[in-house]
C-alpha cells in the first residue's frame, strides 16, 4: 500500500513522516523545507510512505510543489493522508476539498493537537470528519501522540472510503455532473479542473453547449470561474468550520507576536541580524576553533606543549602527547614494516585524513548554530526583512535561505533555492550560492589565516572572508541580473509567515550529529582515498623509484649518487602542466604543489589542506615550513584562498547545480562564471601583491 | 511631476472607512474587505485565490517588513508576506 503526505507547506508533514518510518528527514520551521519526494516504510509493515513537498493547492506555483500534484494526482497513491495545520485550518480545508476530488481515500490528521488548547482552538473531530466525508484523526507529530491510531486505521483499512463529497451549490455541482459527462473529463477532478479553465486542461476537448453553459454561470456569479470556484471553496470551509471549530478566545501566539516586536523592529531588526550572524560565526570559528585546533592538532600529530588562543591572548600549557600518526609509524616500525609503509600510513593517511579532522570541534558548532536558525523560524523572518534590498539585486528575500544554510553545506543549499517562484531569481541564487564559505572551505580560510594575521586574531580573517563572500554575491547579482537577464517581469514573493517555534532539543541534537558524522565519514572515505593517491603520486617518480630524501635541499649533501626529490614525483610532472594556470595569482611563482592542491578542490574543498598536507609531508600546522610551500606571502595566500574559495564548488555541489537547473549548459555556465571570476580576482590580488613587495 | 514624486504623494493619502483603493495602499493596522482581483499574472492570480485572497475576505495589515516592503498580512487565520507591487491589483473596500 502507498500513502502519500500531503500539506500545507510547514504543516509537519515531515515529522510525522519521521515518526512514521522511525526515520531522520530533515525538519525546519520554514515554509518549503522538503523539496523532493521521499520514501519510507513503516515499520512492521508493507505501508510505503511518501513524504511530499507542502502545497496550498493542486494547481502548482512553484517547481517543488508541481511534484506534489503530480504525484496526488498522476500516480494516484492508494491513501492521502493530509496533515492540517490545526491553527489555520481554514487554508488547510482548501486543500482537502480538492484532495476529495481526486477520488482517493484521504485521511485527515490535525496536527499539532499540544499546541491547540494552549491556543485556544478546539476542534470537533467528529464533526470534522462528517463534514468532509473522510476519516479524520487528532495527532501531534512532536510528541507522537495519535500516531499509534493513525497505523492502526492504515493497517485494518477502517478509513472511510471516499464517496465524491459534493461541495458547491446545486447549479454548479449541475454543471460539474455536465462536463463530466464530456469524454475529455475522466473524472470529477478533471472537470472542475476545465471548468477553471487551467492551462493544463486547455487542449481538452468540451463542446461548445459546455462552453455556453460556463459561461453562463460566470455571468449569474459576476465572477470568472476560477474566482468562482475558489470562492465558493471558501464557503464551503466557512460552513465546515462553523460547525466544527471553536475560538475560545484570541487566537495566535501572543509570544510569537512579541517577538516579532524585537525581531522585525524597524530599527532594531538590521542590527539584530548582523550580530545574530556575527556571534555564530565568531562563535564557531573564533572562539570554538582557536580554542580547539591546538588540541585536535596534538592528539593527531603529537606535541609538548599546548597553546590557547582566545581574541588576541594566549596561554600555554605543557603537555606530552605522542600523538596518532607518530605512534602508528612507530608501532609499524616496530613491527618490522618497511620505510613506505609508515610513509604510506603516517604521511599520507594521518597527515591527509588529519588535516581534516582537526575541524571537527568547530563544524559541531556551526552545524548547531544553523539548525537552531532553521528551527526557530528566525530565518523565515530574515527573508522577510531582506526581500527588498534582494529585490533590488535580482534576487528574492528567499535567497537568504540558500545563503545561510551554504555555510554549512552547498548541496542543501542549492536545493533549498527551489521555493523560489521566480525562474531568474531562483538561477542566480544557485549560481551564487556557491560563493558562501562552507564548512569545508573553513579549513582552507583557517589555515591561510595564520599568514597575515598572528593565530589569536586568525577568526578575523575568517570572519572577512564572510563578509567578502557577501560582498561578492551582491555585487555579482547587481551585475548579472542588469547584463544578462532582459526583459525581466515583475517577481513575485507570496510567502507564509510561520509562527516563532522553540527548537526541539532531539532533533536539532540528531541533526548536528548527523551533520557532523557525514563530515568525518567524508574524510574517512573520499579524503582517505584521495590521500593515499596524492601520497602515491608524491612518493614514486615515473619509473617507479620510491623517493625516500624529501627535502630538495637535501640533493646537495649527497651529490655523487642520483637521488630523487619531490620535485621528480609524478605529481611534481603532473603539476607542472597546469602550474602556469597559478602563476599570476602565486605572485609570479610556477608552484605545482599548490596547482595540483587548488585542482583538487573539485573532489572535496577541505581536500586541498589534505593535499599540501600530504605533499609537504607534514602535519596540517606546518605546511609553511616545508620548502614547497614557503613562497607564499600574504598576498599570494589571500590570493590563493580566493580562488580556492570562490572557484568551482567541489563535485557534489556542481551535480546539484545541474539538477536544480535541469539544464547542463546552464550547470557549465554557472561553474565557468564561478572559476573565471575566482581567477581573475586571485590573480588581481596576486599581482597586486608583486607590484607592491 | 515625475512617477516616483506621483508615488510618493500617493503612499501618504490615508484611506478612510468606505474608501475604495488598492489593497497596496493600505496602512499598518487597517483592516479591508476584498472587492475584485485584475491581474493579468495568471499564475500570480491562481496563486493568490489559492492562498485565500477571494472575493469578501477580511485582510488585515499586520506587519511591514523594517526596509518597508514586503508586507505581512493577516487572512484566515494565518499570516502572509507578499510584496507591494503583488498586492497592487487587488481592489479591497476599507473596513477599519
Amino acid at each position: 500500500m502507498r500513502v502519500a503526505l500531503v500539506g500545507n507547506q510547514n504543516s509537519g508533514k515531515t515529522t510525522l513522516f519521521n515518526d512514521l518510518t522511525g526515520s531522520n528527514q530533515k525538519i525546519g520551521n520554514w515554509p518549503g523545507v522538503t523539496i523532493e519526494r521521499k520514501e519510507g516504510h513503516i515499520r512492521g509493515t508493507d505501508i510505503v510512505v511518501v513524504d511530499l513537498p507542502g502545497i496550498y493547492s493542486l494547481s502548482p506555483y512553484t517547481a517543488e510543489e508541481e511534484i506534489s500534484r503530480q504525484y496526488v494526482v498522476d500516480e494516484k497513491p492508494d491513501v492521502i493522508i493530509d496533515i492540517i495545520d490545526s491553527l489555520c485550518i481554514e487554508r488547510s480545508l482548501y486543500l482537502v476539498s480538492q484532495l476529495i476530488e481526486t477520488g482517493t481515500d484521504v485521511i485527515l490528521a490535525l496536527n499539532m493537537s499540544d499546541i491547540i488548547d494552549r491556543e485556544g482552538v478546539s476542534v470537533d473531530v467528529e464533526k470534522l470528519s462528517k463534514a468532509c466525508g473522510c476519516s479524520a484523526v487528532s495527532i501531534s507529530a512532536k510528541t507522537k501522540s495519535g500516531i499509534p491510531e493513525l497505523i492502526e486505521m492504515l493497517e485494518k483499512h477502517t478509513y472511510k472510503k471516499n464517496k465524491g463529497l459534493k461541495i458547491f451549490p446545486k447549479d454548479i455541482e449541475t454543471l460539474i455532473g455536465v462536463v463530466q459527462k464530456e469524454p475529455s473529463a475522466e473524472n470529477r477532478f478533471d472537470a472542475i479542473k476545465i471548468i477553471e479553465k487551467d492551462p493544463r486542461y486547455a487542449e481538452k476537448y468540451v463542446s461548445d453547449e459546455v462552453n455556453s453553459e460556463i459561461e453562463n454561470i460566470e455571468t449569474k456569479y459576476d465572477m470568472d470561474s476560477e474566482q468562482l470556484i475558489a470562492s465558493l471553496r471558501y464557503d464551503w470551509i466557512s460552513d465546515v468550520k462553523g460547525s466544527a471549530i471553536t475560538l475560545k478566545k484570541e487566537k495566535r501566539s501572543v509570544i510569537s507576536d512579541k517577538l516579532d516586536k524585537v525581531f522585525l523592529n524597524k530599527w532594531a531588526a538590521i542590527p539584530l541580524f548582523i550580530v545574530i550572524m556575527a556571534v555564530v560565526y565568531i562563535l564557531a570559528v573564533g572562539l570554538v576553533g582557536s580554542l580547539t585546533v591546538d588540541v585536535m592538532d596534538g592528539l593527531i600529530n603529537g606535541t609538548d606543549s599546548l597553546e590557547l588562543n582566545l581574541f588576541g591572548a594566549s596561554w600555554e600549557f605543557e603537555w606530552e602527547f605522542t600523538g596518532l600518526g607518530p605512534w602508528l609509524a612507530d608501532l609499524l616500525g616496530s613491527v618490522g614494516a618497511s620505510g613506505w609503509a609508515q610513509s604510506l600510513v603516517a604521511d599520507g593517511i594521518i597527515a591527509g585524513v588529519g588535516a581534516i579532522l582537526n575541524f571537527v570541534p568547530q563544524i559541531i558548532i556551526l552545524f548547531l548554530c544553523l539548525s537552531v536558525l532553521e528551527s526557530t523560524g528566525y530565518l523565515s523572518r530574515v527573508a522577510f526583512l531582506l526581500d527588498r534590498l534582494f529585490h533590488r539585486i535580482g534576487l528574492n528575500g528567499k535567497s537568504l535561505i540558500p545563503f545561510i544554510v551554504g555555510t554549512g553545506c552547498s548541496v542543501p543549499a542549492i536545493m533549498s533555492a527551489r521555493t523560489i517562484e521566480d525562474e531568474h531569481e531562483r538561477n542566480l541564487t544557485i549560481t551564487l550560492t556557491p560563493f558562501m564559505p562552507c564548512s569545508a572551505k573553513l579549513p582552507i580560510i583557517s589555515l591561510f589565516a595564520q599568514f597575515f594575521f598572528p593565530a589569536s586574531y586568525a577568526w578575523l580573517v575568517t570572519f572577512l572572508m564572510y563578509i567578502a563572500a557577501i560582498v561578492v554575491i551582491i555585487l555579482c547579482a547587481w551585475v548579472l541580473s542588469r547584463v544578462f537577464i532582459k526583459n525581466r517581469t515583475a517577481s513575485a514573493y507570496i510567502s507564509e509567515l510561520p509562527a516563532w517555534k522553540a527548537p526541539n532539543g532531539a532533533y536539532v541534537g540528531r541533526d548536528v550529529f548527523d551533520k557532523t558524522m557525514a563530515f568525518i565519514k567524508r574524510a574517512g572515505t573520499i579524503i582517505l582515498l584521495c590521500s593515499i593517491v596524492v601520497w602515491f603520486l608524491v612518493s614514486f617518480t615515473w619509473d617507479f623509484h620510491y623517493i625516500e630524501a624529501f627535502d630538495p635541499e637535501a640533493i646537495e649533501e649527497a651529490a655523487d649518487v642520483v637521488v630523487y626529490t619531490v620535485d621528480d614525483s609524478l605529481l611534481a610532472n603532473l603539476g607542472r602542466a597546469i602550474s602556469w594556470i597559478f602563476y599570476p595569482m602565486l605572485g609570479g611563482n610556477l608552484s605545482w604543489a599548490a596547482s595540483v592542491s587548488a585542482i583538487q578542490g573539485l573532489v572535496a574543498k577541505e581536500q586541498v589542506i589534505s593535499s599540501m598536507a600530504i605533499i609537504a609531508r607534514t602535519s596540517e600546522e606546518a605546511i609553511f615550513e616545508s620548502s614547497l610551500f614557503s613562497f607564499f606571502t600574504p598576498w599570494s595566500a589571500v590570493a590563493y584562498m580566493t580562488f580556492t574559495c570562490f572557484s568551482a564548488p567541489c563535485f557534489g555541489a556542481i551535480s546539484t547545480m545541474r539538477k536544480e537547473f535541469g539544464s547542463s549548459r546552464q550547470m557549465w555556465k554557472a561553474i565557468g562564471f564561478q572559476t573565471g571570476l575566482a581567477w581573475v580576482l586571485a590573480s588581481i590580488i596576486g599581482l597586486i601583491g608583486m607590484a607592491f613587495v | 511631476m515625475t512617477r516616483k514624486q506621483l508615488k510618493k504623494r500617493e503612499s501618504r493619502v490615508v484611506h478612510k472607512k468606505g474608501d475604495v483603493c488598492k489593497l497596496s495602499e493600505l496602512k499598518k493596522g487597517q483592516t479591508c474587505k476584498v472587492l475584485s482581483m485584475t491581474n493579468d499574472n495568471k499564475a500570480l492570480r491562481r496563486r493568490l485565490l489559492d492562498m485565500g485572497i477571494t472575493k469578501g475576505v477580511l485582510i488585515h495589515i499586520k506587519k511591514l517588513s523594517p526596509l518597508g516592503d514586503p508586507i505581512d498580512i493577516e487572512l484566515r487565520d494565518y499570516e502572509l508576506c507578499i510584496r507591494k507591487a503583488d498586492m497592487e491589483e487587488i481592489e479591497v473596500e476599507v473596513v477599519d
